[in-house]
């Protein structure tokens, strides 16, 4: 099984590959190269920070395209992870209004309440959807490692699992091979390891 | 709901592993020393954070640190903040490779605020935690040998303005003493910023812990006490931690 | 007749500890004490202390009283408050031990510098290191020489200078676990030091010495304690500081640091945690080895008990340490202990072996282990 994390400059890369390695995961390729995106058997979409970079990184690079033949022609399994997750989506009101890659219907906008401390940050729990592989196994309510100040809604019928800071947001989804997770699993302890072997068993 | 954090400071100087006391460092162990006595890799489940600090005075070898900090995340899968003597943006890069999640700077925000700004944009607020020494009023840099000429109260403001994902607060005085934490100051402190705190310095044991994470307005407890918290001393502050029910996450 | 073992159930003191008494909680007397200190009324107390201090005080220019100190925090503590805030003009003595560190050295010396008046005693060496071989090997004290010259150089200092009042830091017995006879007395007398201090034997010691043939009696005039004649002709008094204020040794620490100089070993310890205190000689390192090889507690159980009282540290994080740091045979110092005492390493173990608890340690493969799990009470 090759799984290839998309590196496009962005991301605590070397966590996963930890995990991923923890798990048993033997061949892990990182790369933005066309070439090795199309010929993996999973994917891993890692990211931090913003999402008008990432954006304008990923389609500097040419990755964007080679992502939709990979996501949405060849039905790759795909895990986004925090920004990774974000970009997926239709778009983001962070720096300039951004589009995203448009896998999942979804719109990013920033936490903003008086008082509510930004970013995000530490473990919370996330109300588990009923209709789940990648939580399979782990108990409602377990927490999960966030660090974000902007957070994903989506009307759309996507296994929404649900995470609560100040008002509910998307912790994470998931749809035919496209998964999503706002959180870390890579810094998530034993809940985070038992995600990401759900990504890997059953995606 | 989101769980307030237990983090623990780990303080790297030139191979070793030290003990702080009002700022004055004693060497304990090097990393051999540590996985024998921490057993590094069960302790991360007692711990919601680490921090790792480099504070070599002389001869602050980044590319040595960053060896100790791959060797220290090996195996663990909480987040690692490493800092000290981060100055430019390759230190910051030779961190995040090494494993670091989140960078922490101190004397930077005071002496480069340009080197902080590039910083924050390129990796994101989530990833920079702003570091702040103070004794009393007065703020200090560089390990603590030098005071700045801003006022505590306009330097956190400062701060808060600047874009950082969180304050770590440290109280110089308390630093060692195992007396508990400033918790006075840092109510002061949580309720002029509105990015997370983590309040730090005069942990002895559990109760301190408790005392301050029940203090609404702080998110997160940090502990450099290499000595007291030896052996079990983690697991088990984390066990009463959430006997007395304390907003910790659990696995 | 079997004899159970245990540990205070506050702190990590042992029932071997001599004199050591407990409650019915299992706590021990240095533990009663600590909650007393919190809710004790301090202020007849300190009206003793500056009432004595006003009987004493100089009238002609003379010094008004001796502390005897080291460098470390206890004795600079102490010299400090009675200069600085109770106004006294303290001499400061120091006896100098056999195989003083660098770092007491520098201590001292940052003391000094901070602003005292000082002696400093040189006791003859041939004699001190006699006394204090005589001592390992009798009694298994390691600096027994070093023990008696602190009371009696500085008592014979004292009496030249015709300064009566003289300051010592903590009464140990009550501070730490011991007897609790002179908890409500101010001043103690010699016959105390002899029987609590030198554990009633140096008259022993000193018979070993005669009987060497080479050592007279004046030179042992700094070892000799004064006959009660010339005690009353000065009118000596002996007092521990820590009878009028509550005794805090962070605290001293602290002030220490501040104001008189004091630094810590960088490198810490191979017998305990901290590195601020007992940091003038080496032979403290073979000292506490020696208590732990008769009793089954070290200098770590004692810096751990000074936690726990303190509040920064709870009993089960201390076991930790005590576990870790307790058993410490001296290998970073043996050389320098042999060279000094001229002994082989086989003749200074036999000197061990005899003071070994065999209740409380055996020997596995040369080196002595204890058969007892720190903080489980046993039977013996």
């Amino acid at each position: 099984m090759k799984l290839v994390i998309v590196d496009y400059g962005m991301g605590n890369i070397k966590s996963i590959i930890g995990a991923l390695k923890y798990l048993k995961v033997r061949e892990i390729i990182v790369s933005n190269n066309s070439h090795e995106i199309l010929s993996a058997d999973k994917l891993i979409l890692p990211g931090v920070g913003s999402f008008s970079v990432a954006m304008h990184n990923i389609k500097e690079l040419r990755i964007d395209k080679c992502l939709k033949d990979a996501v949405l022609v060849d039905n790759k399994p795909i895990l986004g992870i925090c920004l990774g997750m974000q970009l997926m989506g239709e778009s983001s009101t962070e720096g300039l209004y951004t589009d995203g890659l448009g896998f999942i219907k979804g719109m990013v906008s920033k936490f903003s309440a008086p008082d509510l401390k930004i970013p995000h940050v530490g473990f919370n729990q996330v109300s588990i959807n009923k209709n789940t592989r990648l939580f399979k196994n782990i108990n409602d309510l377990s927490d999960f490692y966030f660090v974000h100040s902007f957070k994903m809604s989506s009307s759309a019928n996507i296994s929404q699992s649900l995470c609560t800071y100040d008002n509910e947001f998307i912790a994470a989804y998931e749809k035919g091979n496209i998964a999503g997770v706002q959180f870390h699993p890579e810094l998530s302890q034993i809940n985070g390891l038992k995600l990401l072997d759900n990504f890997i068993k059953y995606f | 709901m989101l769980r307030k954090r237990l983090i623990f400071t780990l303080i790297y100087n030139n191979g070793y592993f030290m003990q702080s006391r009002n700022f004055r460092l004693q060497k304990v162990g090097n990393i051999d020393w540590l996985e024998k006595n921490y057993r590094l890799k069960d302790l991360s489940f007692s711990l919601d954070e680490l921090i790792v600090l480099n504070v070599s005075r002389e001869n602050r070898d980044i590319k040595e640190f960053s060896t100790i900090l791959s060797r220290l995340v090996n195996d663990v899968f909480i987040p690692i903040c490493a800092g000290g003597g981060v100055r430019c943006m390759k230190d910051a890069e030779i961190l995040f490779e090494s494993g670091a999640d989140k960078i922490i700077l101190n004397t930077s925000i005071y002496k480069d605020k340009d080197f902080v700004f590039d910083l924050i944009k390129r990796y994101g607020s989530q990833s920079i935690i702003a570091s702040v020494d103070y004794n009393g009023n007065n703020v200090f840099i560089n390990n603590g040998a030098q005071v700045v000429d801003i006022g505590l109260d306009d330097y956190i403001k400062y701060i808060n303005n600047i874009g950082f994902g969180e304050l770590y607060l440290n109280s110089m005085e308390k630093d060692g003493t195992g007396f508990g934490y400033d918790l006075d100051l840092a109510k002061r402190v949580a309720n002029n910023i509105s990015i997370p705190l983590i309040v730090a310095g005069g942990a002895g044991n559990e109760k301190h812990l408790i005392q301050a994470l029940m203090t609404d307005c702080i998110n997160a407890v940090a502990t450099a006490n290499l000595f007291n918290f030896i052996g079990d001393g983690l697991p088990k502050a984390r066990e009463k931690i959430l006997f007395t029910n304390g907003n910790l996450a659990q696995w | 007749m079997s004899k159970k073992i245990f540990w205070c159930k506050n702190c990590l003191n042992m029932s071997t500890r001599p004199r050591i008494t407990f409650d019915d909680r299992g706590w021990c007397n240095a533990c009663q004490w600590m909650e007393e200190k919190k809710i004790l009324d301090w202020t007849p107390r300190k009206n003793e202390l500056i009432n004595l201090l006003d009987k004493y005080r100089s009238t002609n220019g003379n010094f008004d009283c001796i502390v005897p100190v080291s460098g470390g925090k206890d004795g600079s503590y102490v010299a400090y408050q009675l200069k600085h805030k109770y106004g006294i003009n303290p001499l400061a003595i120091t006896v100098k031990p056999a195989l003083s560190l660098e770092i007491g050295n520098q201590n001292l010396s940052n003391f000094i510098q901070s602003g005292f008046n000082h002696i400093h005693i040189s006791c003859n060496p041939v004699v001190l290191d006699r006394l204090n071989k005589y001592g390992f090997i009798e009694k298994g004290l390691p600096y027994y020489g070093w023990l008696i010259a602190i009371m009696t150089a500085v008592i014979k200092t004292a009496a030249n200078f015709k300064i009566p009042l003289i300051f010592y830091g903590e009464d140990g017995e009550i501070e730490y676990g011991g007897s609790t006879e002179s908890k409500n007395k101010p001043s103690y007398d010699i016959e105390y030091m002899k029987r609590i201090y030198l554990e009633g034997g140096h008259e022993k010691v000193f018979n070993r010495i005669r009987a060497d043939g080479d050592i007279s009696e004046a030179d042992l005039a700094f070892f000799q304690f004064p006959t009660e004649v010339e005690v009353s002709e000065v009118g000596l008094s002996f007092t521990h500081w820590s009878y009028y204020e509550t005794w805090d040794s962070y605290r001293n620490y602290i002030v220490a640091k501040e104001h008189c100089g004091l630094i810590e070993k960088d490198g810490g310890n191979q017998d305990t945690f901290t590195n601020f205190s007992q940091n003038d000689q080496a032979l403290y390192s073979l000292h506490a080895y020696l208590m732990y090889l008769k009793f089954g507690f070290g200098r770590a159980t004692q810096d751990a008990g000074i936690e726990i009282r303190r509040g920064s540290m709870t009993r089960d994080q201390a076991l930790n340490l005590v576990k870790m740091y307790d058993n410490s045979y001296p290998y970073d110092l043996i050389d320098m202990f042999l060279a000094y005492y001229c002994m082989t390493r086989e003749e200074f173990d036999l000197v061990l072996d005899k003071y070994v608890n065999r209740d409380l340690f055996g020997k596995v493969d040369g080196v002595w282990r204890p058969k007892f799990t720190v903080g489980e009470d046993f039977v013996i």
